[in-house]
């Protein structure tokens, strides 16, 4: 029935390119327009899959420009993250380098010249590498973000990238060495460097207002406070929007719906602003989790420290993608707080916190490298027994949007936001939740006595 | 090992622009809260001195220059691409 409408012209409705591009009769006419409708829709999906990506890129990182300001009541914390929402979607547009060959870091399926894909690698397969790559990426920020642990979200898509190129094309498919020079290495030096930085300025600007008197202190640093998170708030929105845009761009390169120089002609406007939209949404409304482990978990901050760590940060990122390495912001922005705490005699720093988050970071690349692999192998594997890439495809969106529904709705059962982003943390456990929340939330479960 | 060489070049940026820089705040809050005259924290007084206030003024003013210069320098490529003008022809393209 879709065929037969294509042919008179009209635009088939959703429903019957659906059924047409599921059903896929040996030899039917029309059959190649239910392929080509078939890759349009995994395109609408995987385009949306990627905005929903750079969402959770947004709420995962507002935490490393703003929750030191939050904290310290320097911005109440729906006006900080306002601000940072504006400044992510700024810097979004404000990027007009292209990422477009985002992938080339970590796997071998572009051609770094042009980000087309390489001539070895079909047009479905690309696609569901990417697709499975974002979810992989999407899933590990979801999960990261339920416990309250900042994340890096570029190394969660790298992971999810590498497991889907490493399910799809094995051990030849991926950059070991961009791997290594351009996550591994970074990874480990950012946190050390902004730990140092950071230890640095807060011992300076200790020792050096050590006679100025507490409340005079605190308003002078309140100002530098809000100035350097708006700093970091616009380089996180200049560099993260982009690997979005790079990784939409790659898949309208590989459906054949984007053509000519992309470098030099730049992409088009709906991508730019879609993106940048979705990060400073993402941004506003607020990984309230993560900002409360930065700003309250790892070390009780006052203003001087919280000036210190961003303004570390700032300089860290701004230096490292001027060097032509790009650091993860989360790892540089928690490597600060951490040091803020270190360089203030007499600071506590709790480890245990810091601890977790280490271990969260060691497992990024693997966790959402696994997950990008299964969805890989799934998406696959229905597709050959179905013979229809939408099947395969669609069914892993299916997962991503359950699955993520899910970790949303167990977020909501013990809700951190605005209101209780400060509240004390509870030391006995070390939860990203509050312990009235948990206790209010274990009270309302149902016990089995009547 | 050329990213061992970047990793250095980031230490030395990132200590000079992000220890150095709070403390040139830091000196500066010092500088306008003596000039300002009033309490220090140790419960001793001090009298307005408008040279040190000055001073503390003019830090203020660097620090917010040096701010300047960074958000210049994160626009620096779309600057470029719509105006046509380089606010840094001494430093490479990336």
């Amino acid at each position: 029935m879709g065929e037969q409408m294509a042919r008179s012209g009209e635009v088939p409705a959703r429903h019957t390119l659906l059924k047409s591009a599921l059903v896929r009769k040996k030899g039917a006419p029309g059959r190649r327009i239910s392929a080509v409708s078939a890759e349009l829709i995994i395109l609408v999906l995987l385009i949306a899959t990627a905005l929903a990506f750079d969402f959770t890129n947004g709420f995962h990182d507002t935490g490393n420009a703003m929750a030191t300001s939050i904290a310290t009541g320097a911005l109440k914390p729906k006006t900080a993250v306002l601000l940072a929402g504006v400044l992510n979607l700024v810097g979004a547009f404000l990027s007009v380098e292209v990422a477009v060959t985002v992938t080339t870091s970590v796997l071998k399926v572009q051609d770094s010249k042009t980000g087309a894909l390489i001539p070895g690698i079909d047009a479905s397969t690309g696609l569901t590498i990417i697709f499975a790559g974002l979810i992989g990426g999407i899933l590990w920020n979801l999960l990261t973000w339920l416990f309250g642990i900042p994340s890096s979200s570029s190394h969660a898509l790298f992971g999810g990238l590498i497991g889907a190129g490493l399910a799809a094309l094995g051990m030849a498919g991926v950059n070991w060495s961009g791997v290594s020079s351009k996550v591994l290495i970074p990874a480990v030096a950012a946190p050390v460097i902004a730990c140092l930085v950071a230890a640095c300025g807060t011992w300076l600007v200790y020792r050096l207002t050590r006679k100025v008197v507490e409340s005079r202190r605190r308003e002078g640093f309140r100002w530098g406070q809000i100035a350097t998170a708006s700093l970091v708030a616009l380089s996180h929105g200049t560099n993260d929007a982009q690997k979005t845009m790079g990784v939409i761009a790659l898949a309208l390169i590989t459906t054949g719906h984007l053509t000519g120089d992309v470098k030099e002609d730049g992409l088009p406007f709906w991508i730019i602003f879609s993106c940048a939209v979705a990060i400073g949404l993402g941004t506003y409304l607020g990984g309230w989790r993560v900002i409360r482990t930065l700003g309250k978990g790892l070390v009780e901050i006052e203003s001087p420290q919280g000036f210190a760590a961003e303004a570390s940060s700032a300089a860290i990122i701004l230096s490292s993608s001027a060097a032509g390495m790009a650091l993860s912001t989360t790892h540089v922005a928690t490597g600060s707080i951490l040091g803020s705490g270190v360089g203030k005699p007499g600071a506590q720093v709790r480890w245990a916190v810091a601890g977790r988050m280490a271990i969260a970071w060691l497992i990024t690349l693997p966790a959402a490298g696994i997950m990008g692999a299964l969805a890989y192998w799934l998406s696959y594997g229905v597709e050959s027994l179905t013979g229809s890439a939408l099947a395969g495809d669609g069914l892993i969106f299916l997962i991503l949007v359950g699955l993520s529904f899910f970790m949303w709705w167990r977020a909501q059962q013990q809700k951190v936001d605005s209101n209780n982003v400060n509240a004390d943390w509870d030391d006995s456990t070390n939860s990203v939740v509050p312990a009235d929340v948990r206790e209010a939330a274990k009270e309302t479960k149902p016990t089995a006595s009547v | 090992m050329t990213y061992f060489e970047s990793i250095f070049k980031v230490l030395v940026v990132g200590l000079l622009l992000g220890a150095g820089l709070p403390a040139v705040f830091a000196a500066g809050l010092v500088a306008f809260s003596n000039g300002s005259g009033g309490q220090n924290a140790d419960g001793t007084t001090v009298a307005p001195n408008p040279a040190m206030k000055f001073a503390g003024i003019a830090l203020f003013v660097f620090v917010g220059w040096v701010i300047l210069t960074a958000v210049l320098w994160i626009t620096r490529a779309t600057i470029i691409h719509h105006t046509g003008v380089d606010l840094f022809p001494f430093m490479p393209k990336k």
